[in-house]
């Protein structure tokens, strides 16, 4: 949450103890405190040169300086991930304003896995909570798209089933035809449709749109989206109400005649096997199902 | 058996904005690559393609960021776990990380910070190398980095430290002279005294990259080419270990693929004219 803090476990350590843990703990809690050593030595009442005590001074460089250099790779290289990760939202919120949500994130979401990949990875939760979305809480929705477009670049591989596979097929077959979704795929609940807020972007992007002439705010239309790659690119759209009921049954594999029964509901049978094939060519030509 | 750490050549540091060209045909002109492992521990998609794609023609060695080696909170399991299966499909020629420390408390800083240089850091880290080593089941590499802060009650130079390390531990090192070049004028000594400090057979590997100067200090950037002063320190390193597998690092302002390319061949030629010359 904005305006908390909180430090390494090792705070309290005075600065007298060297071991390798105590040191450790120390520099941890200046390289990763938000407004940089200086300002963390104010607030646990020590003085800039107490640091010396463990940190040699240069002849350019303070040790509380030396520590900075550090305190500020820590802070860019993260923000710059982020930035790169999240573009839209920095598009849409304005770099400072990221700038400032990223130090908060920090500050709650410290980063806990070995690849850079992973810091980002709770921010749209995060900024679902974060004053600077208050008023605008598609922000989150957006960024959740952003990053499992992300997660499903490098997801794993599958072949993907073929519709001249498909075609092969005696025509019986097909009702017992398994369908399985590719594991590399995920859908997004919106409560606003951030589908067309997203293609607003990418056209700006495209046309070089200064930052003034951002989209506007998206309609509150709930909208499923489907998020998965084809190949080595990552692609979504927005998913008909019928095609909704189906994706879970893809999720966990089913029938051909299965889904054909999903999409029955009170349609006429043919019409509905009429639109089960639509769907059918539809993944076959997304590449969505398993071979 | 393949042979422990083979000599390679002069590779390069296999970056994203060339995995088109190194995967095209034909296959440039490179001896072998270097890797950042992290960027592999992943399931799929084009990463996992491409480093397939490059290990089918050429060497690669896998380069770590995170294995934190210096860190006091326990080695991350799962990371290794990852890493061992990455080598274990990809074969690389070596595995190397950094001597440093880069997590604490559970939380990851993804930078390499710098360790004292005493007793209780040698002792620590040794006994971290060895149990991965016996994970991995290999010898690896570790490799000196670029610092901006010395820790006041070090009582052993940086290639004192580094060599107890690798004598100890029995790790092999992977010197980069950018980041001796780096540290010597931020912390005022002598990078031929570091060179002359460590020992001829544990160098394993090279890096040579740029860095920036922002006048109070070099900061490790890998955002321009070597500089006049790494070539020099390089021909020198050549002449104290001889033929060394070598790399060009570029993670920033990265240049199209050849200007990388041509760097290394620079550094194979000052190879060539050193060992023709006679160490």
């Amino acid at each position: 949450m904005a305006g908390e803090r909180r430090h390494g476990a090792g705070a309290n350590v005075p600065f007298p103890g060297t071991p390798l843990a105590d040191v450790q703990s120390q520099l941890y809690d200046l390289i990763t405190a938000p407004e940089g050593a200086a300002k963390r030595l104010k607030e646990l009442g020590r003085a800039p040169s107490d640091l010396e005590t463990i940190v040699r001074s240069s002849g350019q460089l303070s040790a509380v300086e030396r520590v900075d250099v550090y305190a500020n790779m820590y802070f860019f290289r993260i923000l710059e991930v982020l930035a790169d990760e999240y573009a839209k939202i920095v598009t849409l919120m304005g770099a400072d304003a990221f700038h400032n949500l990223v130090t908060d994130y920090l500050l709650a979401c410290r980063p806990a896995h070995p690849s850079l990949r992973e810091v980002g990875a709770r921010l749209p939760g995060f900024l679902a909570q974060h004053p600077l979305a208050e008023d605008r809480p598609w922000l989150s929705e957006l960024a959740r798209l952003e990053r499992l477009r992300l997660e499903l670049f490098d997801g794993p591989d599958a072949e993907a089933l073929t519709l001249d596979a498909v075609r092969a097929l005696p025509p019986d077959a097909l009702p017992e035809l398994a369908l399985r979704a590719v594991p590399c795929h995920a859908t997004l609940r919106t409560e606003y449709a951030i589908a067309p807020l997203w293609r607003a972007l990418e056209k700006g992007r495209a046309e070089r749109v200064e930052e003034d002439d951002t989209p506007g705010d998206p309609a509150k239309v709930a909208e499923t989206i489907l998020i998965w790659r084809q190949q080595f690119t990552v692609f979504h759209r927005v998913v008909d109400p019928d095609e909704v009921l189906c994706l879970p049954l893809l999720r966990d594999g089913a029938t051909f005649a299965a889904v054909c029964e999903q999409v029955l509901g009170d349609a006429p049978a043919e019409t509905a096997a009429q639109r089960a094939f639509e769907l059918l060519a539809r993944w076959l030509g997304d590449g969505l199902l398993i071979a | 058996m393949a042979q422990e750490f083979p000599y390679l050549g002069h590779g390069i540091g296999l970056r994203p904005p060339h995995y088109a060209e190194v995967v095209a045909s034909p296959p440039p002109a490179v001896d072998w690559f270097e890797v950042i492992t992290e960027n592999f521990m992943v399931a799929g998609g084009n990463p996992r393609h491409v480093l397939r794609q490059v290990r089918a023609h050429y060497p690669i060695v896998l380069h770590g960021v995170s294995l934190s080696i210096g860190s006091v909170d326990p080695i991350d399991e799962t990371y290794l776990t990852g890493l061992a299966a990455l080598a274990a499909e990809t074969e690389p020629a070596w595995i190397s990380d950094h001597l440093c420390w880069s997590s604490f408390g559970g939380h990851t800083g993804h930078d390499l910070w710098p360790l004292p240089f005493t007793e209780e850091a040698l002792a620590h880290v040794v006994a971290r190398i060895q149990m991965v080593q016996e994970r991995l089941r290999r010898r690896i590499l570790i490799e000196n980095v670029s610092s901006y802060l010395e820790l006041a009650h070090s009582t052993l130079s940086e290639w004192e430290f580094l060599t107890e390390v690798a004598r100890r531990a029995d790790c092999g090192l992977l010197l980069d002279v950018n980041n001796i070049f780096v540290s010597a004028r931020n912390h005022g000594f002598e990078a031929a005294q570091f060179l002359a400090g460590v020992p001829v057979d544990r160098v394993k590997q090279i890096h040579l990259a740029g860095h920036r100067d922002e006048g109070t200090h070099l900061l490790d950037t890998h955002d321009h080419p070597v500089c006049d002063g790494v070539w020099a320190l390089y021909r020198a390193a050549v002449q104290r270990f001889g033929a060394v597998s070598t790399i060009i690092e570029r993670d920033d302002d990265i240049p199209p693929l050849a200007e990388v390319i041509a760097e290394s061949r620079q550094a194979a030629a000052i190879e060539a004219e050193v060992l023709a010359h006679g160490r």
